[in-house]
């Protein structure tokens, strides 16, 4: 990753100084030669361009990135992209973080512009293409569900794509029963082909929760599909109630999220979910069992 | 057999032994022929408060008897197992839903468990006596390790060596490879893996790199010119509690299982338990958080061993901590953003190892201090042994980028070990041209 340029301090608690950075940034730019613009012009390969990002003069460029938030908002973007999608079979994975812009206001929001490529979730044998995604993601401060703007470069033509649905969709209707499987991937990352359906669309619907769960410090990987609570197809569409454990790296927390869904290919998918709080700490007064103790927030059936 | 009743954290048995010994126990009962357990289940309930604990409670009360506890009713947050017999299934699933009690299966048939577990103890009684047809592009159980240790040491007894540097808290031992060609006192590198038991592909990436050494030596001039100056220390089991629970409870257990009385949450992190930046941001204090830097400096054992291993050695120049998953090498420090007085030479070291990491396989890696590459994290390997006068300190983040994460397919052990092994080599080599 190339490091940005230190030029603007984020505004300090104190609130906004719009004096102090605004004297800096005419000095930088003064020092580097070229014409006063407004910030936000340079991006990180050093070309100049259009301002683009917010024009309320309360936003300020942020060029000390902190660390990873590209990373961490081209995934937001991509878990908003498949799942509005809705296409277990044109799911798509970060390939690469090609350029991006940060901006952040005296409410510590955040704006993030990024460029990114993708790559096809599921490739075929040797499949290598590439897709390009651009969008616009905005971090409420330390508040999830961030707003997402976010276009790609056409994949996989529309009718091949609403092909494949539906043959995984005639496929998941002749599964024979998956109650039984307990986790997908196994212990050895080991999923069955025939399964793998069933872990598609689990990531489908996982990509809503943790879309919504993204925030600028916190992102979210889908470890495992821990069991099946529910799979009916009877009825039209697939409905599929599961837990799966999701991994939030940076603080290594694994966080069991209890998912229904109901996808029936080319119509917008419908997702429920509840995830585990975290776990308190908690201290006896003795070693006995049975003292009364602060409840903490669990699985709770909806 | 009646379920003992397991309230609480008290002293005991530590829960491994107490499972052992339940689901043993079953297996007598069922050699014996007076039972059978199929389609019973284990429930794992998570009550929220006293009245659904008591509801619970309940249950356990009513005559005949429907469940029998394996980890009884104790205070709300702390989980309920029991067992269920097959004919009492939907009425006491009907009794938990109705009362809004949340529970998930923990054991789907008990018959088929038991039947697996007792294949498993009839297989171990047949355990590989070499390495020859041991399997390199699977995982392992810890059992299967140790007994590859063994085979390993024997088979190579002029380069390996196992010294045992400790026990776990559960009392396992901790053993560490030494390969070696004489001399004594010699400067040393220490590698270690598997310090967070999750990260499976890393202790696999050990074993492999374990036989690499063997084989490179007297064929590969940089690792033969290391062996006949240097010694080079390997862990491959840095945290055996945490990795046998990865096996027989929970797949991503992260840290170890210590506890201390009166406190719900078990394990440490045990990469923030070191003396270094102790108990800084990059690290929690509660004990239930995943990156629990733990009461206080090294009060790990398996910590501790290594440290005192370490520094009575008095001579390694490197330390390489393997760990997954994100594809990063990096270097010190992760308690600060404030670079090292080596930030100059690592990070050029680190760029040569990732490029020749890159040329086995295409695989792209990032580099850089762990603070500004990964994320704050205090109370590290890495950074102790930095402090602590060893230069060459680095961190692998080994595949993937969160595709698979901890999970990664067994297909991939060898492609990482091989890529991860060039990166070391590259390291290696630097060392052997700039001795300290």
């Amino acid at each position: 990753m190339q490091p940005l340029p230190q030029a603007l301090p984020a505004p300090g608690p104190g609130g906004p100084r719009p004096a102090a950075p605004l004297l800096a940034l005419l000095l930088l730019l003064a020092l580097r030669g070229s014409a006063a613009a407004p910030a936000g012009s340079e991006g990180p390969q050093g070309s100049a361009a259009a301002p683009e990002g917010p024009q309320d003069s309360a936003w300020q460029r942020d060029s000390e990135l902190p660390h990873g938030l590209l990373q961490r908002a081209a995934r937001a973007a991509l878990h908003f992209f498949n799942f509005r999608a809705g296409s277990p079979s044109a799911l798509r994975g970060l390939a690469a973080v090609q350029q991006g812009r940060a901006w952040i206001n005296s409410k510590k929001e955040c704006q993030v512009d990024l460029e990114f490529t993708t790559e096809h979730y599921n490739p075929e044998e040797g499949e290598e293409r590439l897709g390009k995604c651009s969008a616009q993601v905005f971090f409420k401060n330390e508040k999830p569900r961030p707003t997402i703007n976010v276009t790609c470069t056409r994949f996989m033509e529309k009718s091949k794509r609403q092909q494949e649905d539906y043959l995984l969709y005639k496929h998941m209707k002749q599964l024979k029963d998956p109650l039984d499987v307990i986790s997908i991937p196994d212990s050895h990352g080991h999923i069955d082909p025939s399964l793998r359906p069933i872990w598609d669309l689990a990531f489908l619907g996982s990509s809503y929760v943790m879309w919504e769960k993204t925030t600028q410090f916190l992102h979210y990987y889908m470890a495992q599909l821990s069991s099946v609570k529910q799979w009916k197809t009877d009825e039209d569409a697939i409905d599929f109630d599961y837990t799966v454990l999701l991994h939030e790296f940076s603080t290594q927390e694994i966080i069991p999220c209890r998912i229904h869904l109901v996808w029936h290919p080319s119509k917008p998918l419908k997702v429920k979910y509840h995830c585990q709080g975290p776990q308190a700490p908690e201290e006896a007064s003795g070693i006995e069992e049975g003292s009364a103790a602060a409840p903490t927030t669990g699985l709770t059936n909806y | 057999m009646q379920g003992a009743r397991t309230g609480g954290w008290g002293p005991g048995l530590p829960a491994v032994d107490r499972w052992t010994l339940l689901v043993c126990s079953f297996i007598l009962a069922a050699a014996l022929g007076q039972m059978n357990f199929t389609g019973d289940q284990v429930l794992r309930i998570l009550a929220q408060n006293e009245m659904q604990l008591s509801l619970l409670r309940d249950l356990e009360g009513l005559k005949p008897q429907k469940v029998d506890f394996w980890r009884g009713p104790a205070r709300p947050s702390l989980p309920v197992d029991m067992r269920v017999p097959f004919s009492e299934l939907k009425d006491v699933k009907d009794y938990l839903e109705s009362h809004g009690l949340a529970y998930s299966v923990m054991i789907k048939d008990i018959q088929v468990l038991l039947d697996q577990e007792r294949e498993a103890m009839a297989k171990s009684r047949r355990l590989e006596r070499s390495t020859s047809s041991f399997s390199y592009s699977s995982y392992h159980t810890l059992e299967e390790i140790y007994s590859w240790i063994d085979s390993f040491v024997t088979e190579h007894a002029d380069l390996v060596s196992k010294i045992q540097i400790g026990h776990s808290f559960e009392n396992r031992s901790i053993l560490v490879l030494k390969f070696s060609t004489g001399g004594s006192e010699r400067q040393a590198i220490w590698i270690d893996t598997g310090i967070h038991s999750r990260e499976w592909i890393t202790h696999a990436t050990g074993i492999w790199t374990a036989k690499q050494i063997v084989s490179d030596y007297g064929r590969d001039y940089i690792l033969t010119s290391l062996l006949n100056t240097m010694d080079i220390f390997l862990e491959i089991v840095s945290n055996p509690d945490g990795f046998a629970f990865t096996h027989s409870m929970n797949r991503l257990w992260r840290k170890n299982k210590s506890n201390q009385p009166g406190i719900a949450c078990i394990g440490v992190d045990l990469n923030r338990n070191w003396r270094s930046g102790f108990g800084g941001n990059g690290s929690k204090d509660n004990p239930c958080s995943e990156t629990y830097h733990g009461p206080y400096p090294h009060s790990e054992p398996e910590v501790s061993a290594v440290a005192n291993f370490i520094t009575a050695h008095g001579n390694i120049k490197a330390l390489i901590s393997i760990h997954s998953y994100s594809q990063m090498l990096m270097y010190p420090y992760g308690h600060s953003l404030e670079p090292i007085s080596n930030q100059e030479e690592l990070y050029n070291l680190a760029k040569r190892a990732v490029q020749a990491l890159y040329e086995v396989h295409g695989i792209k890696y990032l580099y850089g201090s762990i603070s500004t590459t990964l994320y704050m994290a205090s109370g590290i390997t890495v950074d102790w042994a930095y402090d602590s006068g060893i230069k060459y300190s680095f961190s692998f983040e080994l595949r993937d980028t969160g595709r698979y994460g901890f999970l990664l397919p067994a297909t991939q052990i060898i492609p990482t070990a091989q890529e991860t092994w060039m990166a070391i080599r590259t390291i290696l080599k630097h060392i052997l041209r700039h001795p300290y």
